[in-house]
């Protein structure tokens, strides 16, 4: 059963577009929109609680930049999937059990791009936190992981940025309201997130990111640098943040978190392979937690990508148990 | 059920469409103004590149392929001062040794090179010979059929001439004249149309 307050936020979303139309003198609706159907399979082996699990996931990826006679005035991305999960444990925050299925909106946002060149950029809808390497890397629906979610608490959050991109830097700052997939405040919920960093696109970057915010009864606070160096077909690339949690229970506990990554892309870009080292260390537990991934996706064509990843737990935890996860993904856009 | 019905009309009327998710298409803001420095927008024209396009470029440029990831809605953006048109700003990937090489091609009216940059080339000394005037020089200015004619006999790699002027970096020649050509066709194939009515 869809949500009515996510149903309501796209059918918004959807007439925010159609409204356009009459606005937008140079082109008609379906000119500069881009849309696709996104469709994945992915199988998740759960050593450590001994599951096997299964995602389904049908989606409708929608793109439209709005246009008048003298240049563009912003776009809008629209992204809503049908998700289904088959015995998924533990449940993931947006369903109620392990067999649940519901319709998902990932981004759904207005960026309008017209003022004048100082003029920051301003963003209305459910986006994702900028933050660290998730800011210049899209993991949406991938297999690659930065962990975006688990280290801030939420990866999307409904809310309000200021972004631009200038000749040598690019921020982006935002104010969400720590509902998560709900756009209100819930118990006093809120985000402030802010990146800053170079260009994205050059093969150097590097980036500073900081947050602030209280979702789900959790206050958190995070500086972060990130990094990024590419030579020819390798990339190094990695995440460093430090901050402190107040569950309440607990009171205010430091909390550590890095990602090394080394990647190799094939020279027409089809084959990609990571391996990444994760360190996170929370002063409430007795020992740091370090974890292995290693991956690839393969893109046999333009719409056809399969994907595979291992991660394995190298310390012991008290429970005793250490995290193995093995997943498959084979994923279709049509 | 509706909500089915309604995904597949729309699977009955798709078309190609690029690997990558939307949310992660980013415009190439920065490059485009070092290109136009005066401009004070830029207007975003999508296009698709099907497989009809493709073997339009495999007719025009014989031993040349598009890569995959360049099937799919593509953007031309127009460099607006005001109400008026400066030119148009094309970016495409071409493969080389090193990975693959995107370049913001900078197109004036006429459809001419006026000048390139380099939004991905990840090979620094090769980078740094590209962004040199000298190796500049030898595509802006040119038109479609006047960079064929920088083509050698096998239709993919540059002439002696442009080699000659390209010193120590072939592959890099050879990459960008490619790039260039695929991207004056497409712009006249696809976009050329609508670039006449502005």
């Amino acid at each position: 059963m869809m949500k009515p307050l996510l149903f309501k936020s796209y059918i918004g979303y959807l007439l925010f577009f159609l409204a356009s139309v009459p606005l937008t003198c140079y082109a008609n609706f379906s000119q500069n929109l881009r849309w696709s159907l996104d469709g994945s399979f992915r199988l998740n082996l759960n050593e450590a609680l001994g599951n096997t699990s299964r995602i389904y996931a049908l989606g409708l990826d929608t793109h439209k930049v709005f246009t008048s006679p003298t240049g563009d005035i912003g776009y809008g991305v629209g992204q809503l999937y049908y998700t289904k999960l088959s015995n998924h444990i533990p449940v993931p925050f947006l369903f109620t059990s392990k067999d649940d299925s519901e319709f998902i909106i990932r981004e759904a946002h207005l960026n309008y791009t017209a003022g004048p060149s100082w003029f920051p950029n301003i963003r209305v809808g459910h986006f994702t936190l900028p933050f660290g390497l998730e800011e210049s890397i899209d993991t949406n629906g991938r297999l690659l992981d930065y962990y975006h979610g688990k280290n801030l608490g939420t990866k999307l959050d409904w809310g309000l940025s200021l972004n631009k991109v200038l000749s040598q830097i690019e921020y982006n700052v935002s104010y969400t309201l720590g509902g998560k997939d709900k756009a209100k405040s819930v118990d006093g919920s809120y985000v402030v997130t802010a990146r800053v960093g170079s260009l994205s696109h050059l093969d150097f970057v590097l980036g500073l990111s900081v947050l602030n915010g209280k979702i789900d009864g959790v206050s958190r606070k995070r500086i972060a640098l990130d990094w990024q160096y590419y030579y020819a077909s390798w990339g190094l690339l990695g995440e460093l943040a430090i901050g402190e949690n107040n569950n309440q229970l607990q009171g205010w506990q430091e909390e550590k978190y890095s990602l090394v990554e080394l990647n190799k892309t094939t020279i027409n870009n089809q084959l990609k392979l990571y391996s990444q080292f994760i360190f996170k260390d929370r002063e409430s537990q007795q020992s740091a937690d370090k974890l292995v991934n290693i991956g690839f996706s393969y893109q046999v064509n333009t719409q056809f990508e399969l994907s595979i990843s291992a991660g394995m737990q190298i310390n012991t935890p008290v429970s005793g148990k250490k995290k193995q996860l093995a997943r498959v993904q084979i994923r279709y856009r049509y | 059920m509706k909500i089915l019905s309604i995904l597949l009309m729309l699977i009955l009327i798709s078309s190609n469409v690029n690997a990558i998710a939307y949310c992660s298409l980013r415009d190439p803001v920065s490059q485009i103004a070092k290109l136009y420095p005066q401009k004070t927008n830029q207007l975003s024209i999508v296009k698709t590149v099907d497989d009809n396009t493709r073997a339009q470029v495999q007719i025009a440029l014989p031993s040349n392929d598009l890569h995959f990831s360049e099937l799919g809605q593509h953007t031309l953006y127009i460099a607006m001062l005001g109400k008026n048109a400066l030119g148009y700003v094309h970016v495409r990937s071409e493969q080389s040794d090193w990975g693959l090489v995107e370049i913001v091609w900078a197109i004036d009216k006429n459809l001419r090179v006026s000048n390139f940059t380099f939004q991905r080339c990840r090979s620094p000394q090769n980078k740094k010979i590209a962004e040199g005037s000298d190796f500049k020089d030898i595509f802006i200015g040119k038109n479609y059929q006047e960079l064929k004619q920088l083509l050698s006999n096998d239709g993919i790699t540059a002439n002696k001439y442009v080699l000659e002027k390209a010193q120590n970096a072939p592959e890099l020649a050879n990459v960008v004249l490619r790039c260039a050509l695929k991207t004056l066709l497409l712009t006249e194939i696809l976009w050329g149309d609508e670039l006449k009515k502005l």
